[in-house]
């Protein structure tokens, strides 16, 4: 790991909106930063509606079709650390211990078109960890409704009789299987915005100064000076991020939560590597072989570091 | 931004309001109607129109039969006169056996669902008349036709969009097509020779007619007022003499010119001659083929016309089948009434123009005129599916009134009691007779083929109709435009016919024409060009013409230094050729000016006098099934029509830049005329090589788009539906005219152009996972199950299987997906074998079930329960709609509107995706070599217009042409995007997904809308490692659909070879296909002759060459374990040498074969 920095990254928040947060990291390897804009993109877990049973469906819209639909359907996940995986958790299909229930049950009456939003999504599961004198706004597995009007998203339209009534099955789960986990919306991510590092090659007609349009990140490093040579070892110092929250969790959550996923990761690796360390070291000595402090490799060509 | 670029727009809430509350006056796209007015005005034609529509027309020129009571020889008998007077058909209503119901109206979406016909009933009022005495009518009905939708015999006529949704019909329902058996059928619109108009032709075949015939000709298509036509053709005979030809019920009749002349009026060669040579006395060539001409006919000794018309009539009895109380004279009168010039009423007429085309035919031979180009718009014609239609029909009629006469000759020739008299024998003739000539035309629209007595003047039998597709809108819309050159010149080998002719500018479609077998034959209409349905009003042109100076047409004028002026083949009169240009160019003020009693869309076909070129002349037409097209005329700045006879011949500016004054007369209303609706979609079509906007024809026809806000109300065998479809933001305007937004095609969609991982080689392209699990792509097939209990039983018997459980015991788990009527459960998954429906066979007393066969997991969409067509039986129909999910996986197939197709090769989740500084991420990924050699420039423009659009929330125009040299495209989008931020040329830096490292240079990205192809893996994948085999020669079967395989043939057995790959071709040739072990006898070599013996209690059986073995005589010599025994008992000794090989199972086969012609084969088996 870079320790070009015996403080570590240092971090500048520049703004934070109602759904994003914008933040400069400085002091971190390329790979870190890419590691960790991978995880907040795709191993956060969160809560996702991922089985649905339908009851009645007579509106124009196949089961199939209202299913994937409510699968994006983001839903409050601060509290997701609380369940199980289900694949973790010893019920058979799922349980209240690794899933959140919610109920659509809507039924058209009128002439007018009904219109079924999200906000008409129940929570049916009591879960112990739902604080419910807090307004609703933490409970496990409520539909996101961040619109002026709080209806959420439009799930389905029903016309005179037309009835609409199912149970969805919330579970947890990561992007990484299926894009509805995802806690974010774009993000934003980029280095050197003068190109000091020549990582890339603007392509230009005539100049390419004059023709691509500046970073609004140049303003926070130094441009570079005329005729200053090229410094070939230079590396990535330097990171912008814009965290979007797509809904499910705050965007603090979400860098909070994505640090947390890539230490345990990289802890999972240590461990791992610790491990094979020690069988590998126990064969060793079973052959007499020359033991090696830890932190080394049985095998030499290969080079962790 | 330059103000030329007009923007579209999205009309979002504009459109929302049509598809809510729909129009309930007049359609909200009137282009759309316009698109399909060939089909429905030429249908109307049939019924409607001056003296009663071409049906009454028709059965006026059939005219009277005669039949007599008697075949004795010497007495004639009783004379009856029969004819149809009146032809009308119905409006569809439900049959007469229904008592109960109220609403008798038939509407088309019925019968799609029941899958029956559209149609109403023909009824032919038929009068007779006996020996000449009043005459009486009966109403015959003659079967049930199918009727055009949206026509005048269609319930949908003029209904507005509101009250065609309340029809279970599309709102914007344009008919045009015909319901047969629950499939949408259209005649496709064919092209022919322009009518009325003499061509000269140099044909080779010619020659071959016979001896001395030349390839020199002019033939004429001449058409009577009822739309069917009559080829005339005149041969050049190389020692100057012509002769006429034409066919007449598939047979071909060849006559001396000179003979129709004098049949035609009473005439003396001085005239025929003065006729054809005029003043040009001294054109030797010309008189002394006419001195030869004339000298040749003396030989019949026929001068008088009576004489002429006697001997034709005397030739042509048989062939028309005039009755004996016809003189020779009138059936010499009815061949030249049916055969000669049928355009034509007027024997003088007829004789002035028969002239003019033996002069035509000389100028040809002589080389003072070129010959005309068949294949060129300019001598083509459209023949409409409604006048077609009505041609069958005419025939059909004809066809019924001769099965009337076979009929009462027959019941004379066998002595059976006729009397015309008596009312009950006519009805008698009736019954046994065919009257069902509804029948007919359901097989004709069913089958496309042309069952014909005549062959109606066509030069093919079959493919007269295609099936209205709806796959999606795009190509549904595209039948109607639809224009085929005929099959027969499918086969021919030359190119010349396919050829795009300058010609066809403005009426046939540059751009719209498959590649491949049909290409250049099948064509399609640019989208401005009307085809004329009715003739127009030209009663006053005679008189406007004598004022404006054009000579009598009796005056002596003949040949090219003369302009003859011809309104639709008929000649109007003789003007000098200066004169001729003053006249086409006043009579072209006066019609676009209007009110001088001249129709806007008359043709005035000036061709000059030139050396050697087209023959001269002013040749006008008015008439109907003409090509024409609106173009602006600038001394008047208003709307004229043009047609493709003049079109060459004049002077239009396609852009109002390069109008040079003196030369150019008209101005193009818009560049974009010239191509035809689908065409007109490909965006930026203009900066692409053209051969890719030909492709994106083709794909935009096979997209999975939406095929109809309606589907609920049909019942197709197969309809592909994308479910997210979305309205593309960079469109030609003609788009939103068109209203196409109502069926979208595909998806909008951030396409990168990257080589990326490199599984975008090779047309491959990569799709975002994220994207697809967010719905990207995602699209449905709808399949119809027939279920069908009357199949159960023979026609006739009486109904034994009745829908629903019966009391006996059935297996529970059926009730998975029936419900307790036995029918499907809405919604339910079906796998294959499960049942789809459940019955109680009465005469087994037990229940029984069918089966859903595709190995797809399908869903019941929906369950309709069909009556049959009179409503009096109980239920055995029913149509069960499944819904299957084609979710975009790897293999499908994707295109952009540039002809760029690709196949998606890999889904690479969000996290490995090249991403930019804010975070946007590609949908679709492409491979940057899919440019330089195709040069798309257009995709490149679209991907930057969508980019712009989608920035600054606005849709862009991407009409043809609207760019130039100093404004550029590029430019102009390009400053949008520098507006919002961006980099002027569309690039932006882009950071790798997986390292998160500045790709080494920036990468074109921008939105592109992109369209998901119906080829879709799942239909086409096949594997299989065993499976069934050919019982006759334990191969492998072959087809998909039985789960066969695919045949490794000598082409790839050849590379097996050439790769060295042995190992690899026994697998495939014997060990994966016909591998067998069989026994064969090491002595005498035979695979035949070793068998199983059978066992001793105790023992195993063993194998024996029974060849080889000896039977055991009683008492004779034999060794234990030597002896062996058969099936029969029968003991044998020896024969043990025998060994197991493994050989294909074939050379058993063919040895077996071999064996029964007597011939042995024979296996040298080592080691012994």
């Amino acid at each position: 790991m870079n320790r070009s920095s015996e403080q570590g990254p240092e971090v500048t928040i520049r703004r934070v909106g109602r759904e994003d947060v914008d933040f400069v990291v400085k002091d971190m390897d390329l790979a870190l930063a890419n590691s960790f804009r991978r995880v907040m993109i795709g191993e956060i877990p969160t809560l996702a509606i991922d089985l649905v049973e339908i009851e009645i469906n007579t509106s124009v819209l196949a089961d199939e079709f209202i299913a994937h639909r409510l699968g994006l359907i983001p839903l409050e996940s601060t509290l997701v650390d609380n369940l199980l995986f289900t694949r973790d958790c010893d019920c058979d299909q799922y349980c209240d211990k690794c899933s959140v229930e919610l109920m659509l049950s809507a039924r058209c009456t009128t002439d007018a078109t009904m219109d079924v939003y999200t906000r008409d999504l129940m929570v049916t599961t009591v879960s112990q960890y739902n604080n419910y004198d807090n307004n609703n706004n933490n409970n496990l597995g409520q539909p996101i409704c961040n619109d002026q009007e709080g209806k959420g998203i439009l799930i389905c339209k029903l016309r005179k009789h037309q009835e609409l009534r199912l149970k969805c099955v919330a579970k947890k789960g990561i992007a990484k299987e299926h894009a509805k986990w995802s806690p974010t919306a774009a993000m934003g991510f980029e280095y050197d915005p003068w190109n000091k590092l020549r990582h890339t090659d603007y392509w230009y007609e005539e100049d390419a100064n004059e023709e691509w349009p500046k970073s609004a990140n140049c303003d926070w490093e130094e441009p570079p000076r005329e005729n200053e040579p090229f410094d070939y070892n230079a590396k990535p110092n330097q990171y912008y991020f814009t965290v979007e929250s797509a809904g499910s969790l705050k965007q603090h959550d979400i860098v909070m939560r994505g640090i947390d996923v890539l230490q345990k990761k990289l802890a999972g690796i240590i461990f791992e590597l610790k491990v094979l360390d020690e069988t590998s070291e126990k064969s060793r000595l079973d052959t007499e072989f020359q033991g090696t402090a830890y932190g080394q490799t049985p095998n030499p060509e290969y080079n962790w570091n | 931004m330059p103000s030329t670029v007009a923007t579209a727009s999205f009309n979002t809430l504009k459109r929302e309001e049509i598809f809510r509350n729909p129009p309930k006056d007049k359609s909200a796209w009137p282009l759309l109607k316009q698109a399909v007015a060939p089909h429905v005005g030429s249908f109307n034609a049939l019924m409607d129109g001056p003296d009663g529509g071409l049906l009454n027309l028709a059965v006026k020129d059939i005219g009277t039969k005669t039949v007599f009571d008697s075949n004795e020889v010497g007495r004639l008998g009783n004379k009856f006169n029969f004819r149809i007077a009146e032809v009308q058909i119905t409006k569809p209503a439900v049959s007469a056996k229904d008592k109960t119901t109220v609403n008798r109206r038939v509407f088309p979406s019925e019968c799609r669902e029941r899958m029956s016909s559209y149609r109403s009933r023909l009824i032919l009022k038929f009068a007779w008349s006996v020996n000449d005495g009043p005459e009486q009518f009966e109403y015959r009905e003659a079967g049930t036709v199918p009727i055009m939708l949206a026509s005048n015999r269609c319930h949908l006529e003029n209904m507005s969009p509101a009250d065609m949704v309340a029809h279970k019909e599309e709102s914007e329902e344009l008919g045009g097509y015909f319901v047969v058996n629950g499939i949408e059928k259209l005649i496709r619109l064919l092209i022919v020779q322009r009518r009325n108009h003499p061509m000269a032709i140099i044909r080779p075949s010619f020659v071959g007619r016979g001896a001395s015939y030349s390839h020199f000709g002019v033939q004429i298509r001449s058409v009577r007022p009822d739309q069917t036509s009559q080829t005339n053709v005149l041969h050049y005979l190389n020692d100057g003499n012509v002769t006429f030809r034409f066919a007449w019920r598939k047979n071909e009749y060849l006559i001396p010119v000179v003979m129709i002349l004098k049949a035609l009026i009473e005439t003396n060669d001085r005239e025929i001659f003065d006729g054809i040579v005029g003043t040009e006395t001294s054109n030797s060539f010309l008189t002394d083929r006419l001195e030869l001409l004339l000298r040749t006919y003396k030989s019949y000794n026929l001068y008088l016309k009576q004489d002429t018309l006697a001997y034709l009539g005397d030739k042509f009895r048989i062939v028309f089948g005039a009755t004996p109380d016809v003189s020779d004279i009138d059936v010499g009168k009815e061949v030249l009434q049916r055969i000669v010039l049928v355009h034509l009423k007027d024997n003088k007429e007829k004789f002035r123009t028969l002239l003019f085309m033996v002069r035509k035919l000389y100028a040809l031979v002589a080389g003072d005129c070129c010959p005309d180009n068949p294949d060129a718009a300019q001598h083509q014609e459209i023949l409409l599916g409604g006048f077609l239609y009505g041609m069958i029909i005419k025939e059909k009629i004809d066809e019924y009134l001769q099965g009337f006469k076979a009929q009462v000759t027959s019941d004379v020739n066998r002595k059976m009691a006729v009397n015309f008299e008596d009312k009950k024998y006519i009805s008698k003739v009736f019954m046994k007779i065919n009257e069902n000539i509804g029948q007919k035309l359901q097989y004709f629209l069913s089958t496309g083929n042309l069952v014909s007595q005549s062959g109606l003047d066509l030069q093919q039998v079959s493919g007269y109709t295609v099936v209205a597709e709806k796959i999606n809108f795009h190509r549904f819309i595209s039948h109607f435009r639809m224009v085929h050159r005929g099959s027969f010149f499918a086969q021919l080998k030359t190119t010349t016919v396919r050829k795009l002719l300058p010609e066809s500018w403005g009426f046939l479609c540059p751009v719209h024409t498959p590649d491949g077998s049909p290409c250049g034959l099948l064509n399609h209409l640019a989208h401005k060009c009307i085809i004329k349905t009715s003739a127009s009003d030209v009663s006053h042109l005679p008189t406007i013409l004598k004022q404006l100076g054009v000579g009598s047409p009796d005056m002596l004028a003949a040949g090219p230094s003369k302009c003859c002026v011809q309104l639709d083949g008929q000649i109007m009169g003789w003007t000098s050729h200066e004169n001729a240009r003053r006249v086409a160019d006043v009579l072209r003020y006066w019609k676009v000016e209007g009110g001088h009693n001249i129709p806007t869309d008359l043709e005035i076909g000036l061709v000059p006098l030139s050396h050697g070129g087209q023959y001269p002349g002013l040749f006008l037409f008015s008439q109907s099934a003409r090509m024409v097209r609106p173009v602006k005329y600038l001394p008047l700045d208003k709307e004229d029509f043009v047609g493709p006879f003049e079109q060459p011949y004049m002077n239009i500016a396609v852009t109002p830049d390069e109008i040079t004054s003196d030369i150019h007369s008209h101005v193009e209303f818009s560049p974009t005329n010239i191509l035809s609706i689908l065409a007109n979609m490909t965006p930026f079509s203009d900066f692409n090589q053209s051969p890719r906007n030909m492709y994106q024809c083709q794909m935009g026809k096979q997209t999975m788009g939406t095929p109809g806000t309606a589907t609920v109300h049909r019942s197709d065998n197969k309809i592909y539906r994308l479910q997210s479809g979305q309205s593309p933001i960079v469109r030609a305007n003609l788009y939103d005219e068109y209203g196409l937004d109502s069926f979208p095609n595909g998806t909008n969609a951030v396409v990168a152009v990257i080589s990326y991982t490199g599984y975008d080689m090779d047309d491959a392209m990569i799709l975002n996972k994220s994207s697809h699990e967010r719905g990207f792509g995602y699209g449905s097939v709808y399949k119809v199950e027939k279920v069908d209990l009357s199949q159960k039983r023979r026609r006739g018997d009486p109904i034994t299987c009745h829908f629903g459980f019966g009391q006996d015991s059935w297996p529970e788990q059926w009730r998975e997906t029936l419900d307790a009527d036995g029918l499907p459960i809405i919604g339910a998954r079906l796998q294959e074998g499960d049942p789809i429906a459940a019955y109680f066979d009465e005469t087994l007393g037990k229940t029984k079930v069918m089966l859903y066969k595709s190995h797809e997991t399908a869903y019941v969409e929906e369950v309709k329960l069909l009556g049959d067509d009179a409503g009096e039986n109980e239920l055995q129909n029913l149509t069960v709609k499944l819904r299957i999910t084609r979710s975009p996986i790897i293999g499908d197939k994707f295109s952009s509107r540039h002809g760029q197709k690709g196949v998606c090769s890999q889904k690479w989740g969000a996290v490995d995706l090249p991403f930019t500084e804010t975070g946007m991420q590609p949908d679709i990924i492409i491979n940057p070599h899919a440019f330089p050699s195709r040069m798309t420039i257009g995709m490149f423009v679209e991907s930057l217009a969508g980019k712009a659009g989608a920035l600054h929330g606005m849709a862009h125009d991407a009409t043809p042409w609207k760019f130039t040299e100093e404004n550029t495209a590029a430019n102009y989008f390009g400053e949008q995007l520098k507006e919002a931020g961006y980099n002027y040329h569309g690039n932006e830096p882009m950071y790798s997904g997986v390292t998160g490292e500045e790709l080494r240079c920036d990468i074109y990205i921008g939105l592109v809308y992109y369209q998901r192809l119906r080829h879709m893996v799942n239909d086409k994948f096949q594997v299989r490692s065993t499976g069934p085999v050919n019982s006759l020669t334990m191969q492998p079967v072959k087809g998909r659909k039985r789960s066969g395989g695919i045949r490794v043939g000598e082409m790839e057995r050849d590379a097996f070879i050439g790769h060295g790959t042995a190992f690899l071709l026994q697998d495939r040739l014997l060990n994966c296909s016909d591998y067998t072990q069989v026994n064969v006898c090491t002595d005498c070599g035979s695979l035949l002759t070793p068998q199983s013996t059978v066992p001793r209690i105790g023992a195993q059986s063993k194998i024996r060459c029974r060849r080889c073995a000896t039977k055991l005589v009683p008492g004779g010599p034999f060794e234990e374990g030597q002896l062996w025994e058969d099936g029969q008992g029968t003991k044998f000794v020896g024969g043990e040498n025998t060994s197991t090989i493994a050989i294909p199972f074939v050379l058993k086969y063919l040895d077996s074969e071999l064996a029964a012609m007597g011939i042995k084969m024979r296996f040298n088996v080592e080691p012994k």
